[in-house]
Order: C-alpha cells, then structure tokens, then sequence
C-alpha cells in the first residue's frame, strides 16, 4: 500500500513519537532544579553535584533519545 | 602599553576574516543555493565488496568507515605531534599538548573521586572512550563532509548538471527528470552509524563485566544471582534474588542506552544541520554549530562518564569506599 495516505501516516506518527520527549524534559529540568539548588545551598558540593547532576540528565534525557530515535526510524528507514 | 595595541590588532584581524568568510557564505548561498542532501540512517557503501567471510557476508567500505579510519588517523597524529613536543621542548604546556595535558587532567581528576584507589585501573578506558567519541563527533562538523561524494543513480532524489565531464558534477535543485540521482558522501561520522556505537557499547558493557570479575572474583555473580539470602530468609530472600535478576536485566539495557543515546543525539545533530544549511544558509547554520559542539563534547563526556561510574562500581562492589577524612567532615563554627 502506498500513496499519499501512507506518507501522510508516516509524517503523523513521526510527530505523535515525539511526544514522549516531553516526559524526558521533565526529568531533565527535575533533575537539574535539584542539583541547582544544591550548588546554591553549598557551593564546596559543586564538583560532585555537577557530575551527578550530569549522570542523571544522561539517564533522562535517554528516555528522550529512544522516541527521537523512533521518530528517525519511521522518516528515514522505513 | 605595546602589548594592548598588538592584542587588540589582532583581534581586529580575526574580525574582518570572520566577516569576509560571512560575505562569502552570503555570496554562495546566493549564486549556488544550497540543495537538501538524501539523509539515510544506514551508511552507504563507497566501493563494491573487498572480500566476504564465511558466516557475515560480504565486506564493504562503508563511508562511515573511512570516518573511522579519519578518526584513528588524527588521533594516532596527535599523540605522535605531542610526543615530539613533549621529547623536544622543555616546556611541556605551550601548544597543543598543553590542551591534552588539561583535558586528561580534568578526566584523572573525575576519575580519582568515583573510583578512589582504583583511579589508574579506571582512567584508560574512560580516557580512550572519551577521546575517541569526542574526534567521531566533531568530526560531523568540518567543512566538506558532507558534501563531497559519489553521484549514484536512485529512485528519488536531484538532477545533475556536469561541470567537468565525467570528473565533477553538482546536484541542481530540479527533481523532475528522468534519470535522478543521490549523493553517497566519502566520509561520514562514526557516530551517526549505529554499527560504530553498537560495538562501542558493547565493548563498555563487557569491559565492565571483566573488571568486575576480575577484582571482585566470583562475587562479583552475587550481584546477578543473589541466593545467600534466598535459603536462610525465605520471604526475603525471594525478593533479594528478584531484585538481582533485575539487576542482569539492567546489564543489558546499558547496552541498548549506550548505543541508542550516541546515535540519536548525534544523528539528530546532522540532520539538523542539514536542514539548517538548507533553509537558512547563511547566519542560522554557525548557531547550529556551536550547538553541535557543545552536544559532541557533552555526548562524548557522558559516554565515558557512565562507563566509569558502572566501571567503579562493579570494582568496588558492596563495600564501601571510605572517604578521606578531611574532606568528608564539614568543619562546624561554634557559637
């Protein structure tokens, strides 16, 4: 089956996997709030909050990357 | 009084260079406009197969393996230019082994704060790892990369005008015709092939594993098939032995992470410059750049990150790692 339909279809649920990004900038903006106000509260704990905060913005921001990942899948690949 | 006036010459000099390369971008975005390039997810083969093994099958030159091959080429350079520095000058910190020298100092000092006394154990992977990531991913960013390749006939894809025949052509914009073709550019960014950082993963995860068993020996399987518990506490042994199952689980799922984390952001950092190089040519793409830069060198940090921390962890296991006095205890003022 191919058409204008199918490519229509194709460019919708594109879009649609993105949405899943939005959980992901949640947890990225949690994620640094929380390291921010760390920092402010002790300014010696910077070194070690930066690279936590880094790790957990990483694991997060992953979550983010799938749905990217899936969106490239359905434009590109198939 | 000298000095300032020959900083701020400088400065100058750079300005108008920036602002005549500016003007030309201008210029040629103008007389040639910019064409979107067919953006694929798989790499494409550059040359036919070289030889086939038994069980994968045929052997291509891929363009993101010449990517690689380009990777391997300026890392090899510059360890070579920076041991010549090293040997010859007394001053080991004055060009660009001075930038090694920092950047591989800041990396020893993250190291030695996760991993402790294993530092030196921990630090050549995250080092290699980090490097390496960091040239694959800049390596999206030079000029040419990705507009310099074989024209190949395809289904869908832009009309040819020959400039010299049979040795060079350009892609025009017109895609009514009826022989079209596509560009399979030379190199490629490792990155943006998930062959590369699937294998990248792969080797992170199992390095982990084999540190792990090297330095905790076989306790370091509690950690996956936890049953000391499962005997002598019977209701929460169960959940003990579950919790490590989850454990194995999440040993596969840092392979999947890893790969599709580098992947995406990378190649979502092409496509973006390509569209950005195609619909605002001439101002809209350095910002782009910078961000891209910005994405690269943070990428290759957390790829390297993530495998030191899992590294550390597997080495250090349950026990806990003390921490130097001095720094652990916060020195209260008394009122």
């Amino acid at each position: 089956m191919t058409g204008d339909i199918v490519e229509a279809a194709r460019l919708i649920g594109a879009g649609i996997a993105m949405i899943g990004a939005l959980g992901g900038g949640i947890g990225v903006g949690l994620s640094i709030q929380g390291a921010m106000q760390g920092m402010a509260r002790n300014p010696d704990a910077y070194n070690n909050l930066f690279v936590n905060m880094l790790l957990g913005v990483a694991f997060s921001e992953a979550i983010a990357i799938y749905c990217l990942v899936i969106a490239f899948v359905i434009l590109f690949v198939v | 009084m000298k000095k300032i006036e020959k900083r701020q010459h400088r400065h100058g000099f750079f300005r108008w260079i920036a602002l005549a390369l500016l003007v030309l971008t201008g210029l040629a975005a103008f007389f040639i406009p910019p064409v979107q390039p067919d953006i694929k997810a798989a790499s494409a083969e550059v040359a036919g197969p070289l030889f086939s093994l038994p069980v994968i099958g045929d052997f291509y030159l891929t363009n993101s393996l010449i990517g690689m091959l380009l990777v391997d080429l300026i890392i090899v350079g510059l360890a070579w230019a920076i041991r010549k520095i090293l040997k010859s000058s007394s001053i080991p910190g004055r060009s660009i082994s001075g930038v090694i020298i920092a950047i591989l100092e800041v990396l020893f000092n993250l190291t030695e704060r996760t991993a402790g006394k294993w530092a030196k154990e921990v630090f050549p992977w995250f080092a290699t790892i980090t490097l390496t990531v960091l040239v694959a991913n800049l390596l999206d960013l030079l000029p040419g990369i990705e507009g310099i390749g074989l024209l190949v006939p395809s289904v869908s894809g832009y009309v040819i005008e020959t400039l010299i025949p049979g040795v060079l052509s350009t892609i025009t914009r017109q895609t009514n015709a009826a022989q079209l073709y596509s560009l399979v550019t030379f190199v490629r960014s490792p990155s943006t092939d998930l062959n590369f950082t699937l294998a990248l993963g792969l080797i992170a995860v199992i390095s982990i594993q084999v540190m792990g068993l090297r330095y905790q020996g076989f306790t370091y399987l509690k950690r996956f098939f936890n049953v000391s518990t499962l005997f002598s506490k019977p209701g929460l042994g169960i959940m003990d032995f579950m919790v490590s199952l989850l454990e194995l689980i999440s040993e596969f799922a840092k392979i999947i992470s890893f790969t599709f984390r580098l992947f995406g952001s990378i190649f979502a950092g092409m496509v973006l410059l390509a569209l950005s190089g195609t619909l605002i040519p001439v101002i809209g793409q350095s910002g782009v750049m910078l961000f891209e830069l910005f994405m690269g060198l943070i990428q290759a940090l957390v790829f390297g990150l993530l495998t030191m921390v899992f590294m550390s962890q597997a080495i250090r296991g349950e026990e806990q790692e003390e921490t130097p006095k001095d720094e652990q205890r916060i020195p209260v003022v008394e009122r």
